[in-house]
């Protein structure tokens, strides 16, 4: 465990050292920062995280509860001046339409490393033997169907809005399952959860940092792997006539904040642009809000004070 | 020989000829049965333009709009949040001790109680402010609306028009030029809830006022009273009765609309802590968030029904120094007090519910199962689908063959002739039109069919102008290039209609008859219309899974609610004398309530009807976060996409098909009523 915590360290010291320093003004340090605070757990821990680091650096911040599909308009507007943790696989095309015409700002990557795949409940591997193999799936089809879905098999796909990322690899791979949008976030947990307490089938598309993920002992069905190759040219992949036919590329997770803030507080602009959260350091956090019911402003209050080494730097750099 | 029949009789041949011939040119002609894309519009690209350009011109006003809000809100919100809770405790209760004496005042303290053991009091305050603001808006807004209709009798047919779509367009539908014309925050989630909740008062103020007895009115009238004076001081207090309806119906909806506050954000309200809870199908604690909800509808509709009672007010001194001991313990000893926040009383219970909720989705799995696919493949699939397609060997246990087609359209065929043999013309259209629809199924429809059959049925119930108005609304749907969604939307809404009708309609006709009864239903009602339906999607899901079950459950589960309250209040609001002259007259029960408490309840019953479809069609868009493929889905995808006209079009495109479902019964149910002579 000490092991790999030294390796966080290191790794983040390397991040730290690689991007740009220098000391920047602090700008209006006396109105608060509109901090957004969007429908998930590891972006509250992000956003705190962050909070706590303007604070330090003397600023004032403002936590604001926001709709992620939502409050883009709102923040090329200026009414919310950062978001800490946006996720490029279910971004609104609204963040894409603003970024293109110079309203919002995109500050680099957070370092979260996301993974997003086909999952299943551990107890589905004996109901499927060859499992995690993606093959598997295609021996056992009929047993995930549905009246909805006879004679396939059934896969929960992400939420309509999210795009439709299984639908589009089963029949790139001819698993033999037809997709069922899940609707929305919380109809996939539901899924999984009847499927772990009744034993059921079960393979849903969903990604990772997510609490559920250790919390029902879903496991990643290995799809072919993905490339880049895999999804510009047909030959790769085992479907010579299709793109596309294996595992999802890693989705990016990056900030993102009002172009404003860049002269308004310019310190506050370099510490966002600097921060950095891995999936080691975000998962645990998660785990203590989500599954052991603490609040997550203790939890990263916490965080913050026993690893000062990772985060002092950055504020540092930026003020001093 | 078509010459001789009457229209009505004509128009039903002619539709189930056009059937006829749809059923056989289907397998030749492929755009029978599907809209060619070519043929479709880039309509929902010109109505994202042309709303992105007006958007422009009248945001400046909008933005005054929301800044004019923004103070009530934030004082609202200074107020009930500065407040210490047991001050804000003491004045609920004293104020229910006065107005309705113990019985209140101790409902008052357990609901507050309730909110402030489970943690949620800041967030609960938060989402007070924004009720606080936006009830008497609506309410106020719902009481012009309903006024100026009924002193402008040509201003009704409009009016009723707007009331609908105000009702039914999903807010998700505009949510973005809502946020681009009122900025971010909670001023939005208010505007969309007073928007959503002012048409049940309306409705309810015309109603009522309509329904003033005439001699009230003459006496008025008589008494040398100017208009005004009449109105104020006669006829609205003489309609109180069916205005506080609205006003209940107004709060329930404006309360159930705080969840679209929390989408949106801004501010850290109870709605929040829904979503959140929902988001990871944590269905104790969103049970519990969403409890509370229900607890401020109810307390302040209690009170409010209480404040429009007449008795005055009793026990003043008691309340004064209840009022009093809030304020004191808040001022002398608040510092000692826990803080609102850190009560949390019932996490084990909200842990036992969930585990509950586990256990028994373990323990029932089959069972549930097969319930949910017994109503997929004998109810929903072959209404979705056609008996054609969804009777298969893995459903049924057999195949559909084009044989059993023919066998079951020629036993409908017979038995139409024998009803036509006994002179039941329209029960043998019905049954051959039926027979149709139930082994074609409402999805793979031929549009024609469609088209010709709503324009026939408009034409019959309400002449050319209804005709022309039913394809007014689904030739839009068609060249939008939304048929196919709003098919499923059809079915899918109809199929909860139809079930809530009965289903309410019995509830609400045993409820009128058993007072008991209705207490126990009464706050089903409530609970049902105030709490956030996010909350049920979870158990129902863990039950029934993603599909289509479990969004007809969900839809039902709101929408059976106006059916039951309308079906009780008109039945047992008849006046006093019709009863007394019946009884008096000899009449036995069954017959009082056959000859006058029925026929006399039939326009409420009617609004119950109407509104079980808005409301149906409304739920769509909930229901899509279960997964449904209809109108309400186009709506996310919509949302997802930033495309204003695409969620703009399928929000129209709903509320074209629920307007035109409700025009064609009310024209049907008012040829009925003159058939009766009511």
């Amino acid at each position: 465990m000490t092991g790999l915590h030294s390796r966080f360290l290191a790794t983040t010291a390397l991040c730290l050292m690689a991007s740009s320093v220098s000391a920047a003004d602090l700008g209006a340090v006396d109105e608060p920062i509109k901090l957004a605070i969007n429908e998930w757990t590891g972006q509250h821990i992000s956003t705190h995280i962050a909070g706590r680091m303007l604070e330090a650096a003397g600023y004032k911040v403002e936590y604001v509860t926001a709709g992620y599909q939502n409050m883009w308009e709102a923040m090329a507007e200026g009414e919310l001046h950062a978001a800490v943790e946006v996720w490029a696989s279910n971004v609104p095309d609204t963040w894409h339409q603003l970024h293109d015409a110079g309203k919002l700002e995109d500050v680099g990557a957070l370092g979260l490393e996301a993974r997003e795949g086909f999952v299943y409940p551990a107890h589905v591997a004996e109901l499927c033997p060859g499992l995690p193999a993606y093959e598997a799936l295609k021996d056992c089809a009929a047993l995930f169907a549905t009246p909805e879905t006879l004679p396939e098999g059934r896969l929960v796909d992400y939420p309509g809005e999210w795009g439709t990322p299984g639908a589009d690899r089963s029949a790139a791979l001819g698993l033999g399952f037809k997709a069922i949008p899940a609707g929305s976030e919380g109809a996939l947990i539901a899924e999984i959860r009847a499927s772990v307490e009744r034993k059921t089938p079960l393979v849903a598309v969903f990604w990772q940092p997510h609490w559920a993920m250790s919390a029902f002992d879903l496991h990643f069905v290995a799809l072919p792997e993905g490339t880049d190759a895999c999804y510009a040219d047909p030959a790769a992949g085992p479907n010579p006539d299709v793109t596309g036919d294996c595992d999802f590329l890693p989705t990016r997770v990056f900030k993102a904040t009002w172009p404003g803030v860049k002269d308004k507080w310019p310190a506050a602009h370099e510490i966002l642009s600097n921060l950095t959260l891995s999936t080691e350091m975000q998962q645990p956090m998660m785990g203590a809000v989500d599954v052991d019911g603490k609040d997550v402003g203790a939890v990263t209050d916490a965080w913050l004070a026993a690893n000062e080494a990772i985060w002092r730097p950055v504020v540092e750099a930026a003020t001093k | 020989m078509l010459r001789t029949l009457p229209p009505a009789r004509l128009a039903a041949v002619l539709t189930l000829a056009c059937g006829a011939i749809c059923l056989m040119l289907a397998p030749v002609a492929p755009w029978v049965t599907k809209w060619p894309a070519g043929w479709t519009l880039p309509a929902t690209e010109w109505i994202g333009a042309i709303v992105t350009a007006g958007l422009e011109a009248v945001k400046p006003a909008a933005r005054l709009m929301a800044d004019l809000l923004d103070y009530p809100m934030g004082w609202a919100t200074w107020a009930l949040t500065a407040l210490p809770y047991p001050a804000t405790i003491a004045a609920t209760v004293a104020l229910g001790l006065y107005l309705g004496g113990w019985r209140m005042a101790s409902g008052g303290l357990a609901g507050l109680g309730f909110v402030l053991a489970s943690g949620y009091w800041q967030p609960g305050m938060n989402t007070l402010a924004l009720v606080v603001v936006s009830v008497p808006l609506a309410l106020f807004a719902g009481a012009a609306i309903g006024i100026a209709a009924y002193e402008r009798p040509r201003l009704r047919r409009p009016v009723q028009t707007c009331l609908d779509v105000m009702q039914t367009v999903p807010t998700f539908a505009y949510l973005t030029p809502l946020l681009v014309l009122f900025g971010f925050g909670p001023v939005v989630g208010l505007i969309a809830s007073a928007i959503y909740a002012a048409p049940p008062m309306a409705r309810n103020v015309l109603l009522g006022l309509e329904r003033v007895e005439p001699d009230i009115r003459e006496a008025a009238v008589m008494a040398g009273t100017t208009r005004r004076q009449q109105l104020f001081l006669i006829e609205l207090p003489a309609a109180k009765r069916q205005i506080m309806v609205g006003v209940n119906q107004t709060i329930m909806a404006a309360l159930s609309m705080v969840i679209i506050a929390a989408v949106i954000g801004g501010f850290d309200d109870i709605g929040w802590a829904v979503l959140l809870t929902m988001r990871k199908a944590d269905f104790g604690n969103s049970l519990i968030s969403g409890m509370v909800i229900v607890i401020f509808a109810v307390v302040i509709d209690r009170l409010s029904a209480a404040l429009a009672d007449d008795r005055p007010g009793t026990r003043l001194y008691g309340a004064f120094i209840i009022l009093l001991a809030g304020f004191a313990l808040s001022f002398l000893v608040g510092g000692l007090l826990p803080p609102a926040g850190d009560l949390a009383l019932f996490n084990g219970l909200a842990a036992a519910t969930d585990a509950r909720l586990g256990a028994f989705t373990a323990a029932y799995g089959p069972a549930l199962d097969a319930l949910r696919n017994g109503a997929m493949f004998y109810g929903l699939l072959p209404l979705r689908i056609g008996l054609d397609q969804a009777v298969l060997p893995m459903t049924w246990g057999v195949q559909w063959t084009p044989l059993a087609s023919a066998a079951l359209f020629a036993a409908a065929g017979l038995a139409a002739a024998g009803l036509l043999w006994r002179g039941r013309f329209g029960w043998a259209v019905a049954l051959l039109l039926a027979t149709g629809i139930v082994e074609t199924g409402i999805v793979d429809l031929p549009w024609p069919f469609v088209l010709f059959a709503a324009g026939a049925m408009g034409w019959v119930g309400g002449g050319p102008r209804l005709a022309g108005f039913a394809l007014a609304m689904l030739m839009p749907i068609l060249l939008m290039g939304l048929w196919a969604p709003a098919m499923l939307s059809l079915y899918l809404s109809g199929a909860a209609v139809i079930a809530c009708a009965l289903v309410g309609g019995a509830l609400g006709l045993a409820s009128a008859a058993s007072p008991a009864l209705w207490r126990v239903v009464l706050p089903v009602c409530d609970f049902l219309q105030t709490i956030p339906m996010f909350v049920f999607l979870i158990p129902v899901l863990m039950f029934f899974q993603i599909g289509e079950f479990s969004a007809f459950l969900a839809i039902c589960a709101y929408a059976v609610v106006p059916m039951i309250r309308y079906t009780r209040h008109g039945l047992v609001s008849t006046p006093d004398e019709m009863i007394e002259a019946a009884v008096a007259s000899g009449a036995t029960g069954w017959q009082t309530f056959r000859e006058v408490r029925a026929p006399y309840a039939v326009p409420q019953i009617l609004l119950g009807l109407n509104q079980t479809i808005l409301y149906a069609f409304s739920m769509l868009v909930i229901a899509a976060l279960i997964g449904t493929t209809d109108l309400g889905q186009q709506i996310y995808l919509a949302l997802g996409q930033g495309d204003v006209g695409l969620g703009l079009a399928a929000g129209a495109a709903m509320v074209m098909l629920a307007l035109l479902a409700d025009r064609l019964l009310q024209a049907f149910a008012a040829a009925q009523k003159a058939a009766l002579g009511l």
